[in-house]
């Protein structure tokens, strides 16, 4: 007969000898960002719905209000923007470096910093708002009115949510600069916001470019 | 990661197989209907659930190509992935938090104020906007100062 204790028939997990492995999770910061941006996503999903629905039910008026936009202006105002990713980019690069500010002279952009690219990011966005500004104030002046009617108020719904949230996007680049200019030393935490603000930048770039396809091309 | 991943793909999959679904059956369902016989210039297509369910794809997606790309930057292989990981494994470092601050309150009171006057009036945004402006300052820099500076 076998002898079998009380504990026989029970497995029990081990306590293994080896090292457990070396777990890299990706940041909570960034991954809460993500998340968020897939809301952000979901927000214009609404706007884009809302376009869409008003431009199946009156093409003719579309077809009207549509032929008023100035799409090569658009057009240079949308590559601003998207250049405005690529710099924006190089900055992450330069803070992923731990390359806050420049480390040559101020034209020598290849040996930028952090600091010196988001200032050229910072420039073309608000150039891209301002351009924004002006491109309304002609609209307005040909008779599209955000309480005019239907195409008005899609309009200006759509790409007034996009501007804001360009300017909202300025506004934590200037938080971002503040930050590094008030540690002595650029570490990871630094980085990391910097790189957090440029996935918000890039995805307000993506939404543009849906917008100027939508509004602009497709009409 | 890899888990974690893939759930993002099904799911993005899952919803452009929807999205199609239901554009196709929006259509023949609007042309079969017998008020919209001579309609054959008009897709019939109904935007607002055909947008919403493609960019929940988009929404899924985003975060799928997020977890792919860090993958692919730090390697990652998670306690979920591992057959043989103990429960210690999965409760590692999360970050830093802070124990505790007035500055989201603050936050909150400027941004109801912002709300409030889009409601009863606009005045009184424009007294909860520098609120809420200085709270962000304040929550965003409170590490950033005084025993914190560095």
């Amino acid at each position: 007969m076998r002898d079998i204790g009380h504990n026989g028939i029970v497995t029990s997990t081990t306590i293994r000898p080896t090292p457990s492995p070396v777990i890299n999770r990706p940041n909570v910061t960034q991954v809460g960002v993500i998340v968020w941006l897939g809301s952000e996503v979901m927000f214009f999903a609404g706007l884009f719905a809302i376009y869409f629905t008003l431009r199946n039910f009156s093409p003719e008026l579309w077809a009207e209000q549509t032929a008023k936009l100035n799409v090569p202006y658009a057009a240079v105002n949308t590559l601003i923007l998207v250049l405005s990713s690529v710099t924006c980019q190089m900055g992450v690069f330069a803070a992923e470096k731990y390359r806050a500010r420049r480390t040559g002279g101020p034209l020598q952009f290849w040996k930028w910093g952090m600091v010196e690219w988001i200032f050229l990011t910072y420039a073309m966005g608000a150039v891209f708002v301002v351009g924004q500004i002006f491109e309304y104030g002609q609209l307005v002046s040909e008779h599209i009115a955000f309480t005019g009617d239907s195409y008005g108020s899609a309009f200006y719904l759509t790409t007034g949510f996009h501007a804001l949230h360009v300017t909202g996007g300025l506004i934590a680049f200037l938080l971002l600069l503040g930050r590094t200019f008030a540690v002595k030393t650029f570490t990871h935490r630094e980085a990391v916001t910097a790189i957090t603000v440029s996935y918000y930048w890039h995805f307000v770039d993506v939404v543009w470019i849906g917008l100027f396809a939508v509004i602009y091309i497709l009409k | 990661m890899h888990i974690n991943r893939n759930v993002f793909v099904i799911l993005t999959v899952f919803f452009l197989l929807v999205a199609a679904l239901y554009t196709a059956w929006s259509v023949i369902d609007f042309h079969s209907n017998p008020a919209h016989a001579g309609a054959t210039h008009v897709l019939g297509v109904e935007w607002v659930g055909t947008i919403t369910l493609a960019l929940c794809a988009g929404l899924s997606g985003l975060i799928a190509f997020y977890l792919a790309m860090s993958q692919r930057a730090v390697g990652g292989v998670l306690p979920e992935d591992r057959q043989d990981a103990e429960i210690d494994d999965g409760d590692p470092e999360v970050g830093y938090f802070s124990p505790w601050s007035w500055w989201p309150i603050a936050l909150a009171f400027g941004a109801a104020l912002v709300f409030l006057g889009l409601a009863v009036g606009i005045w009184v945004s424009f007294i909860g906007a520098p609120i809420a402006f200085l709270a962000i300052v304040g929550w965003y820099y409170e590490y950033y100062r005084g025993n914190f500076a560095r």
